[in-house]
């Protein structure tokens, strides 16, 4: 693996900026994904930044069922990030559409729109399942990269 | 002056959901505002009609994770009156708790956001902390942090015991402390009061005329309160303030959150204390008799009302849900009238948006120019702090206040 | 001694005396009327203005297979609440609006048109609500013919 790559792998393991997107959930997923930013869960101390903007991010954390509305939108935001890449599912509904899998304004699930990296089930995910979800992936960063 | 319309894309940090608005600019004067929902639309309504009434009450449970009580309380609430159900007693005292501890931690949450938004950041993270309080509570009470699963029809599903009184009693203890404290920020710092007052205002008739509900409505003075008005649970026997007041702005909109959360310890001692002995649910039919009902309820936002219709099968004909941010969100453009783009994020923040009880968007347009302007949400943000920072009010020193007053 | 209830049912029979059979009270706080016909603006007017039912809740459409009904939510200060029912064909449906009395209405009346195709008079261009602009014209959701395309069983 050349210089440049392994520089730039290891500064998105050890700080990745992550973009949060709604894809239409009810907010469970969100609250606790702002939550486990917050002191006591301290997502900040693996590094990880939320930023607003998809051409800073590194992980896009999405929430959601991804709705008729969402989906377009959804696909943009992924387009817009610089690779490499990551797309966390955070929970139920964002893995397989959850309670709303069968809504006629769903799509049932984030993979159906674009490719997912790691699935954080739960309803709602908990800080602690999500923690747990991005150092699982930041792991398996560093895995593949060796 | 050129008119500029900014469209504000369904993409920004600090609200978390999706949403469009539309705002028309002369220079830094809104002239115009206006709401495209429907982002977190999912066909709820529908999907009830091909689930089971229990089935239901965990679907309407996550129309929104915040007010999630609300939603199947409400529900409840509607099937329990068309199958002339009498929960015991006891139920009802127990979701009363529980609707308590959910407007607690919705109201702290939004004590948060409302901070991060005009760059109090230690006020999110201080609220959020001692929100993370409650949090445990109510996973201790009810197996889930969000979601809780409480509600059956005819009752509750899980019962409070003695040594989880005890916790939730001394949490009440330290939240209240806690509480008075940000009342004496918010009530006593020149920079809050100056940041807030006179920002989104609605006075009084046009909160009437526009249909404001929740603390929205009540800091424009209009003195209405599900709980009291049309009491459900155990409201009807329980003694408490609803809280109004007369700044018709956003810094009204704070007094009333707060004096709320007071009152929510008080309502939760009170009923633990009065709480009677005895079961917590009675069975009820699979099949519900033809009929229909209108339940209320005032979830931290508002007030939240669902209509349900009945068949006499396993199934609702029809269940309808009006979530208090959709009457709220149309009063935000009388709000935004005459004011000013840095404050657009504030005062959209101020009432409580839980746009996936209704869900949303936000679109800026440039007037006069073709331009499509974007602007994200999180640099609107950055624009309001700024502007006000140029005019005086910095938060800056209060961040440093509340550190060292809070090492956390 | 008469309720609250039983004295606005009283005063809508005397005022509107088809009503008699049709104003129903399911229990306290809780009136509905069960078809106020073609008199509904004047009955919603009577309401709002007279009898203090001056808040506009919400405004529930549906569709029972035969025909459309529109339940108008109203309610008053002291909790109690005012449900006017109102009915269409279901093909072709319209109703006037109510904006011009209840300026809140208007969501309640795009909703309306959205998801049971129905035509408001009266009221002007606006942001549909709650259905994307992609939506296929012509497809209903609340419509209880209408059935999601591609539907999965539970379970599968």
């Amino acid at each position: 693996m050349s210089l440049v790559k392994k520089i730039v792998t290891w500064a998105r393991i050890k700080s990745p900026w992550v973009l949060h997107f709604n894809t239409g959930a009810c907010n469970a997923c969100d609250i606790e994904i702002v939550a486990s930013l917050t002191p006591r869960f301290d997502l900040e101390r693996f590094g990880v930044l939320l930023k607003g903007t998809p051409r800073h991010a590194d992980i896009i954390l999405c929430s959601g069922p991804v709705t008729k509305q969402t989906k377009d939108r959804l696909k943009r935001v992924y387009d817009q990030m610089p690779e490499p890449k990551f797309v966390v599912a955070v929970g139920t509904c964002s893995c397989s559409g959850g309670v709303f899998h069968d809504c006629y304004n769903v799509e049932s699930g984030i993979d159906a729109v674009i490719p997912v990296s790691a699935y954080i089930p739960g309803c709602p995910a908990s800080p602690k399942a999500i923690i747990d979800g991005v150092v699982k992936l930041l792991q398996s960063l560093e895995e593949s990269e060796k | 002056m050129r008119k500029v319309v900014i469209p504000i894309g369904p993409q920004h940090p600090a609200l978390k959901e999706p949403e469009s608005f539309s705002v028309t600019l002369s220079g830094e004067r809104i002239m115009a505002f206006s709401a495209r929902l429907g982002y977190n639309h999912r066909g709820i309504e529908k999907a009830c009609e091909d689930r089971s009434y229990t089935q239901n009450v965990y679907l309407t449970e996550r129309i929104c994770g915040i007010c999630s009580h609300a939603h199947s309380t409400a529900f409840v609430q509607a099937v329990e009156e068309i199958a002339g159900i009498k929960i015991p007693d006891r139920a009802s005292y127990i979701r009363t708790i529980i609707s308590e501890l959910e407007r607690i931690h919705s109201h702290l949450l939004w004590l948060g956001v409302a901070g991060h938004e005009i760059g109090f950041d230690t006020l999110l993270m201080y609220t959020w902390r001692d929100r993370e309080i409650v949090m445990d509570i109510l996973a201790q009470i009810t197996g889930n942090r969000v979601n809780y699963g409480m509600n059956t029809i005819g009752g509750v599903r899980r019962d409070i015991d003695d040594e989880q009184k005890k916790n939730i009693l001394k949490a009440m203890d330290k939240l209240e402390e806690r509480t008075l404290y940000y009342i004496t920020v918010a009530t006593s710092e020149r920079t809050v009061i100056e940041r807030l007052s006179g920002v989104g205002v609605l006075p009084h008739k046009d909160a009437v005329r526009l249909g404001a509900v929740g603390p929205t409505g009540r800091a424009s003075g209009v003195d209405r309160d599900t709980r009291r008005d049309d009491p459900y649970a155990a409201y009807d026997r329980i003694k408490f303030k609803v809280i109004t007041d007369d700044h018709c702005d956003v810094y009204g909109r704070t007094l009333v959150r707060v004096g709320e959360l007071m009152e929510a310890y008080k309502i939760i001692r009170q009923a633990l204390k009065d709480m009677p002995e005895g079961p917590i649910t009675v069975k009820a039919p699979r099949k519900i008799p033809a009929g229909e009902a209108v339940s209320r309820y005032e979830a931290p936002r508002g007030e939240d009302l669902h209509y349900v219709k009945s068949n006499g099968t396993e199934k609702p004909e029809r269940v309808k849900v009006r979530a208090p941010t959709l009457a709220n969100v149309q009063t935000v453009a009388k709000m935004l009238e005459d004011g000013q783009l840095a404050d657009l994020p504030i005062v959209i923040a101020a009432i409580d948006p839980c746009f996936s009880c209704t869900d949303r968007m936000t679109i800026i347009k440039h007037a006069g120019s073709r331009d499509l302007g974007a602007m994200a949400w999180e640099d609107l943000r950055t624009h309001g702090i700024n502007w006000y920072k140029n005019k005086g009010v910095d938060f800056s020193r209060l961040n440093e206040k509340l550190k060292k007053a809070n090492k956390v | 001694m008469t309720t609250r209830e039983e004295a606005a049912k009283t005063a809508l029979i005397k005022k509107f005396g088809f009503l008699e059979n049709l104003v129903r009270i399911q229990r306290e706080r809780r009136i509905f009327i069960d078809d106020a016909g073609q008199d509904f603006e004047r009955i919603l007017d009577f309401a709002s203005e007279d009898l203090g039912f001056s808040v506009l809740c919400a405004i529930t459409g549906s569709d029972d297979g035969t025909r459309y009904e529109f339940i108008y939510h109203m309610a008053r200060p002291k909790g109690d609440m005012l449900n006017i029912k109102i009915y269409t064909p279901r093909d072709g449906s319209r109703v006037k609006t109510i904006t011009d009395k209840f300026p809140g209405a208007e969501i309640f009346e795009r909703e309306l048109t959205d998801l049971l195709g129905v035509k408001i008079d009266g009221l002007g261009e606006g942001n549909r609500y709650p259905l994307s602009d992609d939506w296929p014209k012509g497809e209903y959701p609340l419509r209880k013919d209408w059935v999601k395309k591609d539907k999965k069983p539970e379970g599968k």
